[in-house]
């Protein structure tokens, strides 16, 4: 396996968010301030810089299948760009707080505090859902079905994309970091402040609690397969095989770092993950392998955020100090 | 790690006030506010957050338990920045228990490893503080809570209002540092990055407050030439080295002799050379100095729990480690003292009412610097403050046990605690802060070269100092 960097460049402060598009030809990358750098994915060229948000930028999702790019911010407002030209196309206010947590499935589901609105790509208001009794605090569309989860302190809210109708509500009695489906929308999991993960199987009524971690848990990620979830929360990658049963039982990968793991990120169509502690070291596993770990890249500054480009050949790091890194990753 | 300082007091009594001073005043840091909800502060340069409050109740509702959700978010957020803030500052609401946002800092890993504690202040109006305090549990709380106390609007109310006002925060909570303002014109060195939290400056508590249980009541240093001197105790000798009347204040009006009436325990410990200025400042017993002979206290205190060596009258003695117990005839003896080497020598007196003489060549000699060990705490307010202190070392798995057990069954009723702590086998302090039944440990630096003094410090209702004292000492090893 072959880890080569091939381009970087640098935001004017911390890079909260990463985000390629969906054909892979541009790298959205958010700075903390507020402005949005759309770097070309071949050669890092910047092609446009988005003003983003006042007082800062928090969140970004593309369009599935699209170049229209939405933003959330500390302006309690949701922006839409237009990925090709860099022009703003809409804006919407969907609160006073801040828009932490955007999903664009079905439709762009943005949480702002304890509101959550449904939008559609031109910023129009399809859906303003009930407030929840807590701040939202992570959105996952469910893949293979128009259904939002939505997470706040006591519970997740399962939304039908459509209707805005409520279909289901799994309480939870502790605060939620993090959501995440399996790829076939079997299993729905949360990571948890208490600290541990949740796991339900919304279809059969199942659910079941993986504890022992050191830290809350902010970072899942499941692989293509649906077998493995990954998880944060604290100095290891800690791997559930979640293939029939679920990991109920089962031992996990514990896959470790020497300092906190703040980023997770499997490939889109190889088995491949990505974790990031925050001492800056950077690593690839083969959960399938005897021997799992494949690469190891060390970086001068900690990492925020990991993301792989749709065709898994390069992996976008975002720094604390403002840089952007891709990396090609070629396997072998 | 971020310094945090969390603003409390009861509406008008002037926390938007300081905010605003501390927000306009040029002090070269950049912070982040975060207001409650109808904050009315708004200036730029500085970072100001409207936040909600938002409680994560964490078991089964009980405050004691909770944390804020909201600070947990925004605070999270505000380390997503490449320029680190100097600071923080959380503005409470007027009726707010503040031991969810001091827990938040203890609960959460991520706050804890970015975030420090500092100090929380309560603005107190001077005016209306009492009427506040007879009414009812919350403003007692803010006071029991606080790490500084601004004692504000002084100008409405007169000095001896003020002095009787101060020893009733005092009683409530005997560490807090109080400041007494107009309108919270305070320096905000004293308000901002204090340490508050830590004990960093043990030695400038109350040392009355401090006292352990000592099984001596009366110290006196003597400058004693080199020579052959006298212990005289009794009645029969010249007037009394010490009592009421003396200047120092400390009357024993209920006197219980500890045991046997016809003996006194005594110790005579060499003290090491002390600076002249700081003696200086003893002898006018300037409040807040630390007393230089805790070293010779904590001496005493080893000599007073081990073997004792008899002396009868005539029998000589010399000043060294080790109990004395002079046996009386009725109540009067006379001991030969040598002393090798002039100095400084400490004599710790078992029973404070025995009259006690050194005569040097024939003339009793003043002691320098005195102290009574004995004192009583009042009880009118049902919140009221104990501290240890103590040298020695601790064993961690008595006292993480003993902690653990206290936060159990009384954690409801402990507002604050902090502490630093020798802990075997370990050179860095162990510095502890807890808020009822959460707490936060960590080793921070090394001791220094000086003896390891463990201070702990508990504010809280229903507080039995006896029993706190034995349970920290059986933890030594």
């Amino acid at each position: 396996m072959n880890l080569t960097k091939h381009w970087a460049g640098q935001l004017d402060d911390y890079a909260i968010d990463l985000a390629w598009s969906p054909d892979g030809a541009l790298l959205a990358a958010a700075s903390a301030a507020g402005p949005v750098a759309l770097f070309a994915a071949a050669d890092g060229a910047r092609r446009h810089e988005l003003p983003g948000h006042e007082n800062g930028t928090n969140a970004l999702a593309w369009a599935p299948g699209g170049r229209a790019l939405a933003s959330g911010g500390q302006d309690g407002a949701v922006r839409f760009w237009d990925g090709a030209t860099g022009q703003h196309t809409a804006t919407a206010a969907v609160g006073s707080g801040w828009v932490e947590h955007l999903a664009w499935g079905p439709a762009v589901a943005a949480a702002c505090g304890r509101r959550l609105s449904l939008l559609g790509p031109d910023g129009t208001l399809r859906q303003a859902l009930p407030e929840a009794p807590k701040t939202f605090a992570a959105l996952a569309w469910r893949p293979n079905a128009p259904q939002l989860a939505a997470a706040f302190f006591g519970g997740v809210r399962l939304i039908d994309a459509g209707t805005g109708a409520l279909r289901k509500e799994f309480p939870y009695n502790n605060g939620i970091q993090a959501l995440v489906w399996s790829p076939e929308g079997r299993w729905l999991v949360s990571g948890n402040q208490d600290p541990s993960v949740h796991l339900w199987i919304p279809d059969e009524e199942l659910e079941l609690q993986m504890s022992g971690y050191e830290t809350k848990v902010k970072h899942l990620a499941f692989d293509r397969t649906g077998r493995w979830l990954a998880t944060g929360g604290g100095r290891d990658a800690c791997v559930w095989d979640c293939s029939g049963p679920g990991p109920e039982g089962r031992a996990p990968a514990m896959f470790p770092h020497d300092a906190p793991v703040c980023a997770l990120a499997f490939q889109h169509r190889h088995g491949l993950l990505a974790t990031a502690a925050s001492d800056g070291t950077v690593m690839l596993w083969s959960p399938d392998r005897r021997q799992p770990l494949r690469a190891t890249v060390k970086m001068t500054q900690p990492p925020t955020k990991l993301a792989w480009s749709p065709d898994d050949g390069q992996l976008a790091l975002g720094s604390a100090q403002g840089a952007v890194y891709v990396l090609r990753c070629e396997n072998g | 790690m971020i310094p945090v300082t969390v603003l409390t007091g009861f509406l008008g009594a002037g926390k938007t006030t300081l905010l605003n001073r501390i927000l306009t005043e040029q002090h070269g840091r950049k912070l982040a506010v975060i207001e409650n909800e109808f904050g009315e502060v708004g200036v730029d340069n500085q970072l100001v957050i409207s936040g909600e409050e938002e409680l994560f109740e964490m078991n089964n509702g009980c405050i004691c338990c909770s944390v804020r959700g909201d600070l947990i978010r925004i605070l999270g957020r505000l380390l997503k920045r490449k320029d680190k803030l100097d600071g923080i500052l959380i503005e409470t609401t007027g009726l707010a228990n503040p031991a969810p946002v001091a827990q938040t800092f203890f609960t959460d890993e991520e706050m804890r490893a970015a975030y420090r504690l500092d100090a929380i202040v309560t603005v107190v109006d001077a005016k209306h503080v009492l009427t506040h305090l007879d009414a009812g549990d919350e403003s007692v709380k803010q006071i029991a809570f606080a790490d500084v106390i601004l004692l504000n609007k002084t100008d409405l109310v007169k000095p001896a209002e003020l002095d009787e006002l101060e020893e009733r925060i005092r009683r409530i909570n005997a560490v807090a540092r109080i400041h007494r303002t107009r309108d919270c014109a305070v320096p905000l060195d004293r308000v901002l990055d204090v340490g508050g939290f830590n004990l960093e400056r043990a030695a400038e508590l109350d040392p009355k407050f401090l006292e352990p249980e000592y099984p001596f009541e009366w110290a006196g240093v003597y400058s004693l030439p080199a020579g052959d001197h006298e212990l005289v105790i009794g009645h029969d000798g010249a007037e009394h080295d010490h009592g009421p009347g003396e200047g120092h204040g400390h009357a024993h009006r209920h006197h219980h002799h500890r045991g046997n009436e016809n003996e006194l325990d005594v110790a005579l410990l060499p003290v090491r050379p002390v600076a002249q200025t700081h003696m200086a400042a003893l002898e006018k017993d300037e409040p807040g100095f630390p007393s230089p002979f805790a070293v010779q206290e904590a001496e005493a205190l080893t000599a007073f729990s081990g073997p004792e060596m008899k002396l009868g009258p005539g029998d000589p003695c010399r000043p060294g480690p080790g109990l004395l117990r002079l046996l009386l005839e009725r109540g009067n003896g006379r001991y030969p003292l040598r002393v090798d080497e002039a100095g400084l020598y400490a004599l710790f007196e078992g029973c404070g009412e025995e009259p006690l003489h050194v005569l040097v060549r024939g003339e009793p000699v003043k002691p320098g610097w005195q102290r009574d060990y004995h004192h009583s705490h009042s009880h009118d307010d049902a919140v009221s403050s104990v501290g240890i202190q103590q040298t020695g070392r601790l064993d961690p798995q008595k006292l993480n046990q003993w902690i653990g057990e206290l936060l159990r069954t009384q954690g409801g009723d402990l507002y604050r605690m902090k502490g630093v702590i020798n802990v075997k086998g370990k050179d860095q302090r162990l510095v502890f802060q807890g808020v009822h039944m959460l707490f936060d440990a960590r080793f921070d630096r090394d001791w220094g070269p000086g003896p390891r003094m463990n201070t702990m410090v508990f504010i809280g209702k229903n507080l039995d100092r006896a029993q706190l004292t034995e349970a920290f000492q059986a933890c030594l090893t």
